[in-house]
């Protein structure tokens, strides 16, 4: 290489060094202007806090158009399939159930395309809790143009039922409707065609047992009324009892892609990966709603959304929880904070892990492992939940955007028992209940195991670091590791028992306790059969729980089985999460419901508009 | 006769470049365990009793070459399988995403190989004087900045700072509303073409005011590739002594890089330019997620992330058939530039 090469290259490289200097300090002065995050604060209630710093200078964007930016998008379209939230959202625009939550409530009910909701008062349930009726709305047409009628309500639960995907969402029908209460339990078409009948102008439902939470599940997506004759003309069920094994779990939703339902907006179309468009039903028989299009985009990339949201082309916006700060304050944004959700985490312990589990050491109390009953004995459940810090949790993974519950029965459902004790971090009774676990030997020889969470689950990680860095903190016999290992192998663990304990969230399938208290305490329940939890009391209470129609009864069986949970410890809630909702000021009528799904994002489009 | 041999020959190399990657794909997968497969078809609490379920649905605990066969013998009834990133048939998906990478690629392409041979042939000319470093130092600086970076820092002044000049997506709701009408007729899918194709102006305008940005991102980023070959290539022409002899003949300067010495340093340009629409073919993962301008690039990596497998051997089955026809397009046009070189 000659001088003159040599000399080339180096000015080359000084412009090389000098563009991209430029580059990386204008990044950094347009990154600047985002606000410092500060201190935060665990709430101590959920009431909900609007703020609205400054009115935006900027017109209305596109006034007839609501468009909401997220960062996924619905499985199926088709309700009965649907049991993720994404596509419940864009179900709830279209398809429309017998009754729906009344507004904010998550225990009130308004008519849909029934006329009435059906109490034992008005005669629409009957007083054993075993027959609902419902007059079905004469004059409702879908989208097509085909009259509503009871036929096809009737076809609309049949049609789920026959459905019945593996893991899907229609075990939440079985169950009140046949009494079975897994979806893949022996079903007959008999049993079905039993279930619901058509009298008339009325739909008749024929409950295997009394189920308090009936008229919730009927108000969610998987309840949606479909149009019979135009299912068929889909591919779908006919409606005979023949073929219906044909039409049973199948590989593909029949209504994977095509919508024809009765609400306020119909589906223009569905841009897979890109967008989901919905128009106005002028023909809807609640009147037109006020806006004409609903878009939902998909823009998984967080900046673009935000940049989108700031230049009004969004109105409304998915912000993931490390963000949370930077679009407060900002002109003409509207952040509503401290939403409850109807979600719980809790850390549950094993309490017969199966014994080839690899993360229990020598698999002995010799202070090199742990046994496999480890978790069986009281006092090492309750030195564990005196162990965590849970403000520090809160504050740390939510930015005090969550409370800590008290039991599976949280803010938000019926019959939570607000003066419900909790637990919190003492070690001082953490060390008590260690040295009395295995009548001492815990403390005196001490133990080893491994917590493990699933990869790059920053929640978790940091709840089993917390336990580590205070239960080793009590005794230097003491040592847990934290592993990391992939959600297919974590899950796989879980529901073979070889998890020593676990953290794992669960969201309300239907406002109801119910729903929160069978996985968490019954011994069939998902988690606790995955404990090896059971108290054959408890089970009793929860089978009472559920077919108990009185409200004054089911509060005292679930308070009672709150206090139950409290001290028999089987898991710990670490925190139910509140949610905020973004969207510019020029959007009104959004309302929040803790059991709509998704984020706090779209709830009911219908009524909502802007300007 | 013999160049229609010669493309057939090709063609039918084809056929063992793709099951050879499709192999390699069906091996790769091994790496992960039927559990870790079917986990990602779990959502909820509710669901994860179904994990056999799903292990056995999907075949997912059978030897490789059973699930090969599963695969193959559904592709050979024009079956790809199911997108369940996108929710969709994977031949679909290859349709619906095929016409934004194209889009991008009609504009990039050009712009990248016209003003990366302009920028090395400008910089070969002036070897070492301030325009060869001034030109060199920004294709390099270009070519060193992260793609998702720039992207990110081009959107932020044109549709941040300059609010809404510039967009995301691939058009705007107005643009949109036209495309999806009954009136508009899609005969590509390719906005800008249906725009001039239905007579829509305003349709085509406001496409190109989207690609503005990914466009400029990818031929910034792309554009140090072309330039740098051509400029060394160019340097290595005017170095041989048919350039000597032709300015000793006394043909001006302009003759002698235009007529000389362009034409034969083109072939490593051509070369890089083939690999370059390969690569555009394949997606610009980073460019199509920070401009939110969906096209092969984010639909393949979004299935390869979600262990999505229909979807991304449906995607290398895609893109293998583009490599290999784009190579063939490159050799012949090699003998189109240059009539010495013979095909065979």
């Amino acid at each position: 290489m000659n001088i003159r090469e040599k000399t080339g290259i180096a000015t080359s490289a000084v412009i090389v060094i000098v563009i991209v200097i430029v580059a990386v300090i204008a990044g950094a002065v347009l990154m600047l202007g985002q606000p410092t995050p500060t201190t935060t604060t665990t709430p101590t209630t959920t009431s909900p806090t609007t703020t609205s710093p400054t009115t935006t200078t900027q017109p209305v964007k596109n006034p007839d158009t609501l468009i909401y930016a997220t960062i996924g998008e619905q499985e199926t379209l088709d309700p009965a399939w649907a049991y993720d939230t994404a596509s419940s959202e864009v179900i709830m625009s279209v398809y429309e159930t017998l009754i729906s939550f009344d507004g904010t409530h998550t225990d009130k009910f308004v008519p849909k395309l029934a006329t009435e909701v059906p109490t034992v008062a008005n005669g629409g349930i009957s007083a054993d809790g075993l027959t609902y009726r419902f007059k079905i709305r004469s004059g409702v047409k879908f989208h097509n143009g085909d009259d509503l009628t009871p036929e096809d309500v009737e076809y609309s639960f049949e049609r789920a039922m026959v459905q019945n995907r593996d893991g899907g969402p229609v075990w939440m029908l079985l169950e009140p409707l046949i009494g079975i209460e897994a979806a893949y339990e022996p079903l007959t078409f008999e049993q079905i065609d039993k279930a619901v009948e058509v009298e008339g102008d009325y739909v008749v439902f024929h409950l295997a047992q009394p189920y308090p939470p009936f008229l919730a599940i009927l108000a969610q997506s998987w309840s949606s009324i479909v149009d019979k004759e135009w299912c068929i003309e889909q591919g779908d069920w006919p409606g005979t009892a023949e073929t219906w094994e044909n039409y049973r779990n199948p590989e593909t939703p029949p209504l994977q892609e095509v919508m024809n339902g009765t609400g306020p907006f119909k589906l223009d179309r569905w841009e897979h990966g890109v967008q989901t468009v919905l128009t106005r039903n002028d023909q809807y028989w609640g009147g037109p709603a006020k806006l004409k299009n609903v878009v939902i985009q998909v823009v998984p990339e967080w900046t673009t959304r935000k940049l989108m949201f700031l230049a009004g082309d969004a109105d409304i916006v998915d912000v993931p929880r490390p963000n949370i700060k930077e679009l407060e304050g900002v002109e003409g944004i509207r952040v509503t904070k401290d939403l409850p959700t109807l979600a719980v985490d809790a850390m549950f312990f094993t309490m017969n892990i199966d014994p080839n589990s690899e993360w229990i050491g020598s698999g002995q109390l010799d202070g090199n492992g742990i046994p496999p009953d480890f978790f069986a004995d009281k006092n090492v459940r309750l030195a564990f939940a005196y162990s965590f810090d849970y403000e520090a949790f809160l504050r740390d993974v939510y930015q005090g955007e969550a409370i800590q519950p008290a039991s599976p029965v949280i803010e938000g459902l019926s019959y939570q028992n607000p003066a419900q004790e909790k637990y919190h971090l003492d070690l001082a009774k953490a060390e008590q209940y260690f040295k009395a676990a295995f009548g001492g030997q815990v403390w005196e020889k001490g133990f080893k195991m491994t917590i493990l969470y699933n990869t790059g689950n920053e929640p978790r990680r940091i709840a089993a670091e917390i336990l580590k860095k205070n239960i080793e903190s009590l005794n230097p016999k003491f040592s847990i590791e934290v592993a990391a290992r992939d959600w297919g192998t974590y899950l796989k663990e879980m529901v073979a028992s070889k998890l020593t304990l676990y953290i794992i969230g669960w969201l309300a399938d239907y406002p109801d306790p119910h729903n929160f208290v069978q996985p968490f305490m019954h011994s069939a329940g998902a988690f606790s059969a995955w404990q090896g939890y059971s108290n054959p009391t408890v089970d009793d209470l929860i089978m009472q729980g559920i077919s108990e129609i009185d409200p004054a009864k089911r509060q005292q069986i679930y308070y009672q089985l709150q206090q139950i949970y409290h001290d028999d410890v089987p898991s710990v809630p670490i925190d139910q999460a509140l949610g905020r909702h973004y969207e510019r000021d020029w959007v009104h009528g959004w309302i929040y419901n803790p059991i709509w799904p998704g984020e706090p994002a779209l709830c009911d489009p219908y009524l909502m508009w802007k300007g | 006769m013999e160049l229609r041999a010669y493309i057939v020959r090709r063609l039918l190399l084809l056929i063992p470049v793709l099951v050879g990657v499709i192999l390699i794909i069906f091996a790769l997968l091994q790496f992960f365990s039927p559990v870790q497969r079917a986990a990602l078809y779990v959502r909820s609490p509710q669901q994860f009793r179904n994990l056999d379920q799903i292990i056995e649905k999907y075949h997912l605990n059978e030897p490789v070459y059973v699930q090969f066969f599963y695969w193959i013998s559904e592709v050979l009834k024009g079956n790809l399988g199911w997108s369940k990133s996108v929710n969709m048939p994977v031949s679909d998906a290859l349709l619906r995403f095929l016409p934004a990478t194209l889009e991008l690629l009609i504009f990039t392409v050009p712009l990248t190989i016209f003003i990366g041979i302009k920028l090395g042939i400008t910089s070969a000319i002036h070897r070492d004087k301030p325009v060869d470093h001034v030109t060199r130092g920004l294709a390099i600086a270009g070519y060193s900045l992260p793609a998702f970076w720039l992207g990110l820092m081009l959107l932020m002044i044109f549709y941040g700072f300059f609010t809404g000049l510039f967009p995301p997506g691939r058009l705007g709701l107005d643009a949109e509303m036209v495309v999806s009408s009954a009136s508009f007729q899609n005969y590509t899918y390719i906005h800008t073409i249906d725009g001039i194709l239905n007579l829509r102006l305003d349709v085509v305008l406001d496409a190109l005011r989207h690609l503005v940005l990914p466009v400029t991102t990818l031929t910034i980023i792309n554009l140090a590739f072309i330039m740098r070959i051509m400029r060394s290539s160019m340097l290595e022409t005017l170095n041989k002594d048919y350039i000597m002899m032709a300015r000793a003949k006394g043909l001006d300067e302009k003759t002698v890089i235009n007529k000389h010495a362009r034409r034969n340093a083109l072939i490593p340009a051509v070369t890089v330019s083939g690999y370059l629409v390969a690569s555009l073919m394949a997606g610009a993962v980073l460019t199509e997620t920070v401009f939110n301008y969906k096209g092969l690039g984010w639909w393949s990596v979004n299935a390869a992330v979600q262990l999505d497998v229909p979807a991304v051997l449906g995607f290398v089955l895609f893109i293998g058939t583009v490599i290999v026809i784009t190579n063939l397009i490159v050799d012949l046009l090699y003998a189109k530039i240059d009539p010495r070189i013979r095909l065979g």
